[in-house]
């Protein structure tokens, strides 16, 4: 089975840093792979240990998201392709374009897994629009997987139900985190992953024909969180009683 | 460019929420807002102005077939703008809408507004920590964050019915169970008490459910307590990837205060915490802080709460 695992170069959300405006300074900002990308990895891993096949881990990104390429290959997948684009952020319909392109280009694959979003924008869009444009079926949100040579059996983790269903192949999933406990690779690993052949691929390449609907970035600040801070001190009894009194007084409780 | 604001999603209290949005943006682009329906018209929808039914559609999905219906009638059609309610359904079926009608799409908006040629979309990226304004040209597809407009009370204008047709899924249901809920609507609560991992034990959150309900509260969750642990329903886990609230109190119960965690919770008026690590993030988002075992605070506040009475 050939199964493709998309990951993403995240913003580091813990990292970054402000202007003393409010601004947050997102060029040449720490990033990470996306903490949910890890369980779609682990998601891939586990499909091709049970019906044999091989692993690639594609990623669209600066010079950077090589690092995050390598941590699949540490982790276990056999070769990579990198679609090397400016950081084009928040634009979905590009990303899911530049991936259902280098998907064609890189073979025919049964399963494409993805995580439920990315950790820095988390808008769960790119997974579907890659199975729309490449024509396959998609499960979103999936927390267990069975994969047969001709179909994948799931379980949807949605809000309000727990959906089992059974879809044909080709397929894209998303994994939600409970799907799995990733694998932490070992250092072996980690120095073996810098042999794994990756794929360089530029984006003006395969979106020659047609871009995709732009997205332009108006504005940006920092969420400020103004806060009194105030620690209520003493016995547990006194300070829940002061608790208790702020709320009180803050008139945020009725009792 | 002129047009109607469509408004979708497959969950009824969110679709009048998506309503509303597009009551608001309508005037922009010259046209009326238009509540999208398969199969047919919910009781349970409120919106102003028009309700197109689509007729052949499946009416409970799967996002597939519901993409394919929405972008049939959207051809002959001609909005402007279709907002779509960002669930884990309603995802899906934008990203698919937005492909197959060939524009742009802007994801998670909790403030839109439009100059008639162009929309803008405000939402919170890298886990809330920054607020983000998007332009995308019309037509566009923008994915609407529950919770971010109140629900339209608008009354249903007139019902359009359109045969869009019975597309071809390939995705098969094979069962559905439904998550145990439980009364909660924690988007309306006035205090909410959430518990995080300084629970010990599933067992435990009787005693957070009794403070929530002492308040006149109700009980949320980190996202651990309902996503991995199971001990509570989705409905309850509170952040990026749950719900966001914006209660009068927000009581942190050994919830360390997480950047994901507190994305779902920052607006609140007033937030106060429990931890016993004077270090944990949450002090710092907080207004009122306790250092101390949970096990002890909390029947100490209910001790205190009551002392009154
Ligand atoms: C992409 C992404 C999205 C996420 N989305 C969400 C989300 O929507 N919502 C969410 O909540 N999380 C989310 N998370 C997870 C988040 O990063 C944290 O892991 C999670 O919020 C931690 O939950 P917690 O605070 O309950 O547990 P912990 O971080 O384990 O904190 C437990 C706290 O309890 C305190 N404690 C322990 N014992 C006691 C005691 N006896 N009395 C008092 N205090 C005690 C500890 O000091 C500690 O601070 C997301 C993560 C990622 C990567």
């Amino acid at each position: 089975m050939n199964v493709a695992v998309c990951v993403k170069h995240a913003v580091d959300e813990g990292e970054l840093r402000f202007d003393p405006a409010g601004r947050p300074l997102i060029e040449g900002a720490a990033g990470k792979m996306g903490a949910f990308d890890k369980n779609a990895v682990e998601a891939a891993l586990r499909v091709r240990s049970e019906v044999g096949g091989e692993v690639v881990g594609v990623t669209v990104g600066g010079a950077d998201a090589r690092k995050s390429l390598k941590e699949a290959l540490a982790m276990g997948a056999d070769r990579g392709v990198h679609v090397l684009d400016e950081p084009h952020l928040l634009n979905p319909s590009r990303t899911s374009a530049l991936l259902a392109a280098s998907l064609r280009e890189a073979g025919q694959f049964d399963l494409v897994l993805c995580a439920e979003g990315s950790s820095d924008t988390y808008s769960g869009l790119v997974p579907p629009m890659v199975a729309e444009r490449l024509g396959y079926a998609y499960v979103g949100y999936a927390r267990k997987l069975g994969v047969t040579a001709s179909e994948v059996r799931a379980e949807r983790s949605l809000e309000e139900s727990i959906e089992s269903v059974a879809s044909p192949l080709p397929a894209v999933i998303s994994v939600v985190s409970e799907a799995n406990e990733p694998r932490y690779p070992t250092l072996i690993q980690i120095m073996q992953a810098s042999k794994k052949p990756v794929a360089e691929v530029r984006a003006q390449d395969l979106l020659s024909a047609g871009g995709t609907h732009s997205v332009t970035i108006g504005s940006m600040f920092a969420h400020s969180t103004d806060r009194k801070r105030i620690f209520l001190e003493g016995t547990t009894d006194e300070a829940a009683a002061k608790l208790v009194d702020a709320l009180r007084k803050e008139g945020v409780i009725s009792v | 460019m002129t047009g109607d604001v469509w408004s979708f999603s497959e969950n009824a209290a969110v679709a009048s929420e998506v309503a509303l949005a597009a009551e608001g943006l309508a005037p922009a682009v010259q046209g009326g807002p238009v509540v999208v329906e398969v199969g047919r018209a919910r009781d349970g929808v409120r919106g102003g102005g028009e309700r197109l039914v689509l007729q052949g559609c499946p009416q409970d999905g799967p996002a597939e077939a519901l993409a394919e219906c929405i972008s049939r009638a959207a051809k002959s059609l001609g909005p402007a703008i279709i907002l779509v309610g960002a669930t884990r359904e309603g995802r899906e079926v934008a990203a698919r809408l937005a492909v197959k009608l060939d524009v742009g799409c802007l994801p998670e908006a909790s403030r839109i507004s439009s100059d008639g040629k162009t929309v803008s979309a405000e939402r919170s990226v890298y886990a809330g920590r920054v607020s983000a304004t998007l332009t995308s040209p019309l037509p566009c597809v923008v994915t609407v964050r529950p919770g971010s407009f109140a629900k339209s009370t608008g009354a249903t204008g007139t019902v359009r019915n359109y045969d869009a047709g019975t597309p071809e899924v390939r995705v098969r249901r094979l069962g559905s169970s439904r998550r145990e809920t439980g009364s909660v609507d924690l988007k309306s609560a006035k205090v909410i008490v959430s518990a995080g991992r300084g629970v010990k034990r599933k067992e435990d959150l009787p005693m957070l459910e009794g403070l929530a309900s002492e308040m006149k509260g109700a009980l949320g969750c980190s996202r651990p307590l309902s996503s991995d642990l199971g001990w509570l329903s989705e409905e309850h886990h509170i952040g990026l990837t749950g719900v966001v609230v914006k209660p009068d109190l927000y009581l942190a119960v050994g919830i360390s205060g997480q950047l994901q965690h507190i994305a779902g919770m920052k607006d609140s008026k007033v937030v106060a915490a429990v931890n016993t690590d004077r270090d944990a993030p949450i002090f710092q988002a907080s207004d009122y802080g306790i250092v101390g075992d949970l096990y002890q605070v909390v029947p100490a506040l209910r001790k205190a709460l009551s002392a009154r009475h």
